[in-house]
């Protein structure tokens, strides 16, 4: 089992609601309004009046094999246009209660 | 849940509200009545008081003066003037505006009761007017006959006045100048006096015969009977048989014998006349609150159906019609309203390029205008010229939020967001700073509803209005344009879009292809011409700052006037002319028909002369309001319709005043341009002093230096001159002697002139006055009163200067009192000249002559308004810039940043001198509105400019570079708001519709203010902010870096932070580490 982070500007939300839905992915956390910063380039989104745009983040623990899939997604989504800002982050879950 | 989300998740309910508060706003303006002002009761209290036989200066001592003392403590009052003539005391309260007059009322009369003990016996209990707007009359009628005249009072008491009082609304219908029918009795005094009788004897047997009365009943057998005495005059020529007396041989004395009797029209002393006919005036009033223009079409439909039912020589023409002018007015701002809208709609089109975007923002104006319309109706008021101009000011304004709320959209839509978040997000983004504006907007306007004085009740309304509009748009903007963009808005996919075919796009005339490279040309030009400034600004701003002082010099050199209100061109003139003290009405009516011939030669453009001389003989209380005497005349010419005519009225009133100064006969003449309405400015001079003789020298004095002052016109004195009396002086010995007392001689005379009162012929239900007196030829001249015989208390018949000696003495007429002092008023109207420029030259007279101890002197009336109004609105002025400060300063969250702003404004100013000096205007209570308007939308539309310019070196620019892109980026913004104002104010000042001279000078100073300080606000602002910037930011991250070193972070460090993000990333990497 893996756990993906995916943040991405809330302007992606439907997008991202979308892309769980149709890749069968049922469980999942989201966390509105959450602010960031990239480590590269783009835009921080802070909500603040100088950034005002602000991310939300999805936490989904999916089985192994699906990981690649979301990546795809995601990589996808984010060429579509770099400005709004998305990515994703992957590390393994060792036990679910 | 943000009210934007809701409103995109909820797109029906949005929809349904808006509509249904549309169609709320529909149905409040369909119930609006129309008028021409907003409902203002002028605050004046009048007091009156009459004490039988006294003179002026008497019921100036013991009447007028106590009262004065005791109401000039009533709260709230502002001046106190009065009036003092023959039997009467006019005691006259000014309150501030907006008092409440019922209360002041109660007031006035507790002041009464306390002083009425004091007040001399046989004076009546003061009487309290309150004036109303419901007293002017909305419209007035000619209406002339030829055979019917003398019975035309009571056809038109029949069949018109009734008739009309039926309306709903409507108030007093009276006739003025209709002729009343007469029975006069006129006595041969030798024939008198040969039978040993008086005129008391013969009136008594006159009235005494002319009688029905209740007698009682009786009982007859079963029946029971009402017995009356029915022996009233059926006829007038009754009167002639009636015995007066019988002889001692038997022989009876028949009132034919005595006198003739004529059963007439009452004698003129009063005429009216229209075009040079026989005529009298419909005169309609309303109830107050009424809706003026429907009574008016009511009245003008009912007189249309009566007319075939009165005799055909009665000509029913309308003199004035007050709704007329309304409704002209009133159609002319709407027009100015639809012309604005279409304006507003197509630069928004030209700047977006997109019809859906500009649907979007076209549709925040009627919603946000119909809610002004609830709120007309809400608070009682009316459809009128300040509640539309206020819409026509308030179209550029309202869109401006959604221009903002939608820009953001787009450029979330064009990276690729669906339309749905990008309406919510976009909308998060901004609504904050939308707010924001709205609420410099709301500092500007909500101050205004709290003028004090007429403008305030002016601008109350106006200033409402634009609040609601302006914060309904806001909440438009954050609701219903995010849902429309959601839905119209189509969302732009960028990988698809980069089509192939980009070389035959360019051919093609496309918008991207024209407009877009002409605005992008504009940026260019713009951001070349920025740099340059900056580079040298403090060069750049010594040139602002002596453009901003050489627009100046016209206003320290007074070549920029002001004025109160503009006189307004309604087509309509009243004159009022003075002829020699003393003067026969017969001679009066000849010189009043050779002044309408003259009229009629020099003005071809009139329509109809309505003339009035001479005054009606009862002193009614009408007569104390109206100045007609038998040596003046008052007219009102009806010129052709203002588009229909080349001369404006100012000209044609000038024609006139010189034809005026032709006739010899005239002394003293007047030709005003104001109507019913407001409008027209008068300077006003009062000179106060006890001593008559020197006050009267120092006004003539004054008033013929002023003559020679150009473009002083009118000059009137309201100290009328002294008026010649003959007095009956009564030897109080040779009364007693007679067995008389002064009361009853008094009686004795008044009866033989004025004639006695003997009862009433009645027909049809009508009672007619019977009047027994001497025939016209024996009261002509002293010696005829002088041997007029009276009846002694014996019975002896006695010649009445055997008891009295009649003297010539001249006396003032009347005394007028302003602030417990004797006062003249003299007042001039100016002719294309500004008011204050005639109250220097008045001022400068009055200075170089010597002015006797104990008399003082002042400028009033309109300029002493304007004066007040001006220095309230310079007040307000600061408290509005205090207001916007504290907004703009809480929002920067800086204190000096405000300034910035705030310093485009005195560029507005140089706008509006400069607009003024094209058109040749002079600054008025308008005017000086729209400038207080422009501190509002100038600073507005600047805020957008300096935000951004922060934003972008919140983000980490550096400073020339922030100034530069921000204002480069916002150039169009800037650029769209300001001419969707400007040309939303455009009709406004174009319009030539009636009454439209209210407003033009608003449109003119706001239009030029706004061209002006938007242009230099564009340079202005950066160069400003570049120079004052500079050491504040700097000093801010000093400061931080002090605060935070404790944590031996490294120099470097200072920089990895929000304002050095677009630094090489590499750094951030390397600290990382």
């Amino acid at each position: 089992m893996k756990a993906i982070l995916i943040i991405f500007n809330q302007a992606d939300t439907e997008r991202i609601e979308y892309m769980l839905d149709e890749m069968g992915i049922r469980g999942f956390t989201f966390i509105e309004n959450v602010q960031g910063r990239g480590s590269i380039n783009g835009e921080p989104h802070r909500g603040t009046h100088t950034w005002p745009e602000m991310n939300s983040a999805v936490l989904t623990i999916v089985p192994d094999e699906v990981v690649d899939g979301v990546l795809a997604n995601v990589r996808r989504l984010d060429k579509r246009n770099e400005e709004v800002g998305i990515r994703a982050f992957v590390w393994t879950i060792d036990q679910i209660a | 849940m943000s009210i934007y989300k809701s409103a995109v998740d909820k797109p029906i309910t949005t929809l349904l509200i808006f509509v249904a508060v549309f169609i709320i706003g529909l149905f409040s303006l369909s119930k609006l009545p129309i008028d021409q002002f907003p409902e203002m009761d002028p605050p004046y209290i009048s007091v009156m008081t009459t004490y039988a036989g006294a003179n002026g200066s008497e019921i100036e001592t013991n009447v007028t003066k106590l009262l004065e003392n005791s109401l000039n403590s009533v709260e709230g009052l502002k001046t106190i003037t009065s009036s003092s003539r023959d039997n009467l005391s006019l005691v006259s309260l000014e309150f501030k505006w907006g008092e409440n007059l019922d209360e002041r009322v109660n007031d006035v009369r507790s002041a009464i009761d306390m002083v009425y003990d004091n007040l001399p016996d046989g004076c009546s209990r003061p009487t309290i007017f309150k004036f109303n707007s419901s007293s002017i009359p909305i419209a007035q009628y000619a209406i002339t006959a030829n055979e019917s005249y003398p019975g035309l009072n009571k056809i038109l008491d029949d069949n018109v006045v009734t008739v009309l009082k039926q309306i709903d609304g409507i108030g007093t219908v009276s006739i003025s100048g209709a002729p009343e029918r007469y029975v006069y009795v006129e006595l041969d005094p030798n024939k008198v006096d040969a039978y040993n009788l008086s005129v008391e004897l013969i009136g008594n047997a006159i009235s005494s015969n002319n009688l029905n009365l209740a007698s009682g009943s009786v009982k007859m057998g079963k029946e029971q009977y009402q017995i009356r005495v029915q022996g009233e005059y059926v006829e007038s020529s009754e009167i002639e048989d009636i015995v007066v007396s019988t002889t001692y041989d038997g022989r009876q004395i028949h009132v034919r014998d005595l006198a003739t009797v004529r059963d007439t029209i009452k004698d003129v002393s009063l005429e009216e006349k229209i075009n040079g006919k026989d005529g009298v005036r419909l005169i309609i009033m309303k109830q107050s609150g009424a809706n003026t223009v429907q009574i008016c079409n009511d009245v003008k439909d009912l007189l249309a159906t009566i007319q075939p039912k009165l005799p055909p020589d009665i000509k029913i023409t309308l003199i004035y019609d007050q709704s007329e002018e309304i409704t002209h007015a009133i159609k002319g701002l709407g027009e100015s309203i639809f012309y604005a809208l279409i304006f507003v709609v197509f630069v928004v089109l030209f700047f977006l390029g997109r019809w859906r975007a500009t649907i979007i923002i076209a549709l925040t104006i009627p919603i946000a205008l119909i809610v002004a319309f609830i709120y007309l109706l809400a608070t009682g008021s009316s459809l009128n010229i300040i509640s539309l101009s206020s819409l026509t000011i308030a179209i550029g304004m309202v869109v401006d939020d959604a221009i903002v709320v939608l820009e953001n959209i787009t450029r979330h839509i064009e990276r690729g967001s669906s339309p749905r978040e990008s309406a919510i997000y976009g909308t998060n983004e901004v609504w904050v700073s939308v707010i924001a504006t709205t609420l410099v907007i709301v500092a500007v306007f909500v101050p205004l509803t709290m003028l004090p004085g007429m403008a305030g009740i002016l601008f109350k309304e106006l200033g409402w209005i634009i609040t609601i509009c302006v914060c309904t748009s806001t909440t438009v903007a954050i609701s219903l344009t995010p849902m429309l963009c959601s839905k119209l808005l189509k969302a732009k996919d960028r990988i698809f879009n980069q089509t192939p075919s980009e070389e035959k796009k360019k051919k093609r005339i496309t918008y991207e292809n024209t407009v877009v490279r002409f605005l992008d040309k504009i940026d260019k030009l713009y951001a070349k011409s920025l740099y340059f400034c900056i580079r040298h600004k403090f060069a750049s701003l010594l040139v602002l700052i002596a453009v901003f002082a050489v627009s100046m010099i016209p206003v320290i050199k007074g070549k920029v006037g002001t004025n109160f209100m503009p006189s307004s061109d309604e087509g309509r003139l009243s004159l009022t002319v003075e002829l020699q003290r003393g003067t026969r009405v017969e001679e009066t009516m000849k010189t009043a028909r050779a002044i309408e011939n003259a009229i009629y030669v020099s003005v071809p453009e009139t329509q109809l002369i309505s003339t009035s001389l001479g005054s009606s003989d009862e002193s009614g209380i009408s007569s104390i309001f109206s100045s007609t005497n038998n040596n003046k005349i008052s007219m009102t010419v009806r010129c052709s319709k203002k588009n229909e005519r080349e001369r404006g009225i100012e000209e044609i009133s000038e024609v006139i005043r010189q034809e005026l100064a032709k006739i010899p006969e005239i002394i003293r003449y007047q030709v005003s341009t104001r109507g019913g309405g407001m409008g027209g400015s008068s300077l006003e001079v009062k000179i106060f002093g006890y001593d008559f003789d020197e006050t009267n020298k120092l006004t003539a004095e004054f008033s013929s230096k002023m003559k020679e002052v150009e473009g002083a016109r009118d000059i009137n004195i309201n100290r009328e001159e002294d008026r010649a009396e003959l007095q009956i002086v009564f030897d109080k010995k040779k009364l007693a002697r007679h067995g008389l007392t002064e009361a009853t001689a008094a009686v004795y005379v008044r009866n033989r002139v004025n004639g006695m009162a003997a009862g009433y012929l009645k027909e049809d239900g009508e009672e007619y006055n019977i009047v027994v007196r001497m025939q016209e030829e024996y009261r002509n001249s002293i010696t005829d009163m002088e041997n007029m015989t009276i009846m002694s208390g014996t019975g002896s018949l006695i010649k009445l200067k055997e008891i009295a000696e009649i003297k010539e003495y001249w006396c003032p007429p009347s005394i007028e009192r302003e602030r417990r002092e004797r006062c003249v008023t003299i007042t001039i109207t100016p002719y294309k000249v500004a008011l204050s420029k005639l109250a220097a030259s008045a001022t400068e007279i009055l200075n170089d002559m010597t002015i006797p101890q104990g008399i003082t002197w002042e400028l009033s009336g309109n300029y002493k308004d304007q004066k007040e109004t001006f220095s309230n609105m310079i007040t307000l002025a600061l408290l509005i810039l205090m207001l916007v400060y504290v907004v703009m300063a809480s929002q920067f969250e800086s204190f000096s940043k405000p300034f910035i702003l705030m310093m485009s404004f005195p560029f507005a100013l140089s706008g509006v001198v400069w607009a003024l000096l094209i058109t040749n205007k002079s600054l008025d209570m308008i005017g000086a509105l729209g400038i207080i308007l422009l501190i509002g939308i100038v600073i507005k539309n600047g805020i957008v400019l300096v935000d951004y310019i922060n934003l972008m070196r919140d983000r980490g620019h550096a400073l020339t570079d922030a100034v530069a892109l921000a204002c480069q980026s916002r150039i169009r913004p800037v650029l769209m708001t300001a001419i969707t104002t400007i040309l939303g104010m455009v009709p406004m000042a174009l319009s030539k519709s009636e009454g439209s001279e209210m407003w033009v000078p608003l449109g003119i100073v706001v239009i030029g203010g706004m061209l002006v300080a938007t242009l230099i606000t564009l340079y202005l602002v950066p160069i400003l902010y570049s120079i004052m910037a500079r050491k504040g930011e700097r000093d801010k991250n000093a400061k931080k870096r002090k605060n935070f070193y404790f944590m031996g972070l490294d120099d470097d460090i200072e920089q990895v932070n929000m304002n050095t993000f677009n630094a090489p990333t590499e750094k951030l990497t390397e600290n990382k580490h």
